[in-house]
């Protein structure tokens, strides 16, 4: 079978090429980017000597490069997406790179399959109870314009794949990760708090934190795949054993580095959340909003997750949540003594 | 009843455009396009617009509009400047204005036959610095300006940067200048008020001073930009720079009696006048009188943000506010059309320059 990873030189991105060669495909095309630094796909093909990585060096907001990128492939793991950015950057990489590709395989004679990494963003928490359960049935986002420019993006990259399915009956799966981490992926998930003139604020306390590490989420995404019942679905991926916001920070703290650290309540948040916005809207946007009471309802409250429906095709945290922690933390700590 | 107003082209500047719109009661946002729906759609959808277009020409047919602003890549600005202007619209370019002088000049001239007001997006002209700047030069406080100093800094990993380096085909490496045309505008309009001169001495260089790693035409983008100008009565030195730090913006004119100097990220205004004390004392006098001329600069604008003034696009504000002005009262658009046209004359100099010393090096 020939397989396609979009966002290939990326954090999760290298690591499903390298479950993939270990969980026996040989042929595996890597679109990524010209210029690329390619230190990480080059570490896996130097560990599957007999793999062939097909590097396909292009960009998603092209078409023609789209259709060269699935050209033949039967499978497509879609990845790429905007993580930072300007607006009109992070809609361009995410949702006009993905109407691309779908256009692409749906042009081409033998529609791929494809599995599209989405994200608990999608999620419109704000309008949750708190302490529920997140399932894959928890409703999306009805105000999208009110979250974090991410969230948006991811949201309204999800749907045009559903629009796709409807239209063209796509052979299409959806997996949302909850927070993926891992060596060289980012140190701290906001959901535990921000970094804020050289304090960190601690906003999670006591939720659970819905941690996928990098290695279970690409087995996830390999699993989707090859489930023939996962087409149409949804799926979400999270670890067992989650630890709260605030045993990550105290881990952390620990293990990696000294943080001076304030501990905000909720309610502490949501208070200052609405100062914020009020100041925002009063100064006619002189400081950006970075919290609103609506961001916050939606981040830095509690829930529980599931992850039943993806276990049900036999997915299994390979790695643990503690070995997960203690990969990361021994990773972190090396790159902070290296610089 | 306000101005029905709508934008072209969704990339990221057409946001800073939305905002500072929705901050004028003259005007009413009614409408946005771009050839790609998905980019109209989300800023359509995150600024509540009403109407999004991927079809100018059905935008333009359906929404009554008085004025649009062009943010789209400059190589489309003459066709649908032209075609908005034929329907009856006012309208606001962005910068790059175009990719040569001759089609600014069709522009312009297409603006004046048809009676539209037409601005170009120099919004730092109009930023609380340059303004400060030019009441201070114009009260005399320097005496004759001489010379004039303009820096402009850029970082190529910030989020214009690496959208432009991250697409060989984006539209920035089709000008003729690349990058350096797409920011030599804010280099060379504060300029502008002091080189009266239709065509002035004009000596550019240009040079790459960060790391191949590309191997298309990315790699051959000037990054690095030193002009030396002389009018008939001031002259210039302009820098951009990809890689000075901090990322300097920043003017200092130069008089017979005086200097000012405006930092645009700081957003302070000094003036610095001769010493008048001799020696020991005297040196000791310049530093403290210079200290303090920071402090009211500080103070001036502590005082400015305490009353919500201190904004990001404030000379964006003001331009549109006074575009709109122009349109009510039918008075002279704020940036004049001839320093418009002088711009695009040095631009293209500069650009034949680089082209030249690049041929033959």
């Amino acid at each position: 079978m020939k397989v396609l990873v979009t966002g290939s030189n990326g954090f999760l991105g290298a690591t499903l090429v390298r479950r993939l060669c270990e969980r026996g495909e040989t042929y595996v095309r890597c679109l990524h980017r010209p210029g690329s630094n390619l230190r990480r796909l080059a570490a896996v093909q130097a560990d599957h000597p007999g793999a062939e990585l097909d590097h396909c060096v292009g960009n998603l907001t092209s078409p023609e490069d789209c259709a060269r990128a699935i050209d033949g492939v039967d499978l497509v793991y879609h990845g790429a997406a905007a993580l930072t950015g300007a607006a009109a950057d992070m809609f361009l990489n995410t949702v006009v790179a993905s109407k691309n590709l779908l256009e692409a395989v749906r042009r081409s004679p033998r529609p791929a399959r494809i599995v599209q990494v989405s994200s608990f963003g999608v999620y419109g928490m704000a309008g949750v109870e708190e302490g529920s359960v997140v399932t894959e049935d928890t409703p999306l986002e009805p105000h999208p314009e009110l979250r974090d420019l991410y969230s948006q993006a991811k949201l309204r990259q999800e749907q045009l794949f559903w629009e796709y399915r409807e239209r063209h009956q796509l052979p299409i799966a959806v997996v949302r990760p909850g927070v993926v981490y891992g060596p060289s992926g980012p140190a701290m998930s906001n959901r535990v708090g921000l970094r804020l003139f050289g304090l960190f604020l601690h906003l999670g306390r006591r939720n659970l934190l819905p941690l996928t590490y990098v290695d279970n989420c690409a087995d996830a995404l390999v699993d989707v795949a090859r489930s023939p019942e996962s087409t149409g679905q949804v799926y979400n991926v999270v670890d067992d054993d989650l630890p709260t916001a605030r045993a990550y920070l105290d881990a952390y703290r620990r293990e990696v580095e000294r943080l001076r650290v304030v501990s905000l309540p909720l309610f502490a948040t949501l208070l200052l959340s609405r100062l914020v916005a009020w100041y925002h809207a009063h100064s006619r946007g002189q400081l950006p909003a970075i919290f609103t009471p609506y961001k916050t309802n939606s981040m830095w409250r509690s829930f529980r997750y599931d992850n039943s429906r993806l276990k049900s095709l036999g997915w299994r945290p390979r790695v643990s949540t503690a070995e997960g922690m203690r990969r990361t933390f021994e990773a972190l700590r090396a790159a902070a003594a290296a610089r | 009843m306000p101005f029905r107003v709508a934008i072209v082209g969704c990339g990221q500047i057409a946001d800073g455009h939305v905002e500072q719109l929705q901050k004028l009661d003259a005007v009413e946002v009614v409408a946005v396009c771009d050839r790609e729906s998905l980019m109209a759609e989300q800023l359509a959808r995150r600024y509540r617009v009403p109407a999004f277009y991927d079809d100018f020409e059905a935008m333009l047919a359906k929404e009554r509009l008085d004025a649009v602003h062009i943010t789209t890549p400059p190589q489309s600005h003459r066709a649908l400047a032209s075609l908005a202007m034929e329907r009856g619209c006012h309208v606001y370019v962005e910068k790059p204005f175009a990719p040569t002088g001759a089609e600014t000049r069709a522009i312009v001239e297409q603006a004046e036959r048809l009676g539209r007001k037409l601005t170009i997006g120099y919004t730092y002209a109009l930023d609380p610095p340059a303004l400060d700047l030019l009441a201070a030069v114009e009260r005399g406080l320097i005496g004759d300006p001489l010379h004039v100093e303009s820096h402009y800094g850029y970082d190529l990993s910030g989020s214009y940067g690496t959208a432009i380096f991250g697409n060989a085909r984006h539209w920035v490496h089709d000008l003729p200048g690349g990058l350096i045309q797409n920011n030599v505008d804010h280099l060379l309009n504060k300029l502008l008020p002091f080189i009266a001169d239709e065509r002035p001495a004009i000596h550019a260089m240009g040079w790459v001073a960060r790391p191949q790693r590309f191997g298309d035409r990315r790699d051959r983008a000037h990054d690095e930009l030193r002009v030396m100008m002389r009018g008939e009565k001031v002259s210039a030195y302009a820098t951009f720079s990809a890689h000075l730090r901090p990322a300097h913006h920043s003017v200092r004119v130069f008089g017979s009696q005086g200097t000012i100097h405006a930092d645009f990220v700081s957003r302070l205004v000094t003036l610095q006048r001769p010493g008048s004390l001799p020696s020991a004392i005297g040196r000791l006098a310049l530093g403290v009188s210079q200290t303090l001329e920071v402090m009211r600069a500080t103070g001036r604008n502590a005082l400015r943000f305490a009353r919500a003034e201190f904004q990001f696009f404030a000379g964006m504000e003001r331009l549109m506010a006074l575009f709109y002005e122009s349109i009510a009262r039918d008075t002279p658009p704020p940036i004049p059309h001839r320093d418009i046209l002088r711009l695009a004359a040095w631009i293209d100099e500069i650009v034949a320059q680089l082209d030249a010393a690049r041929d033959n090096p």
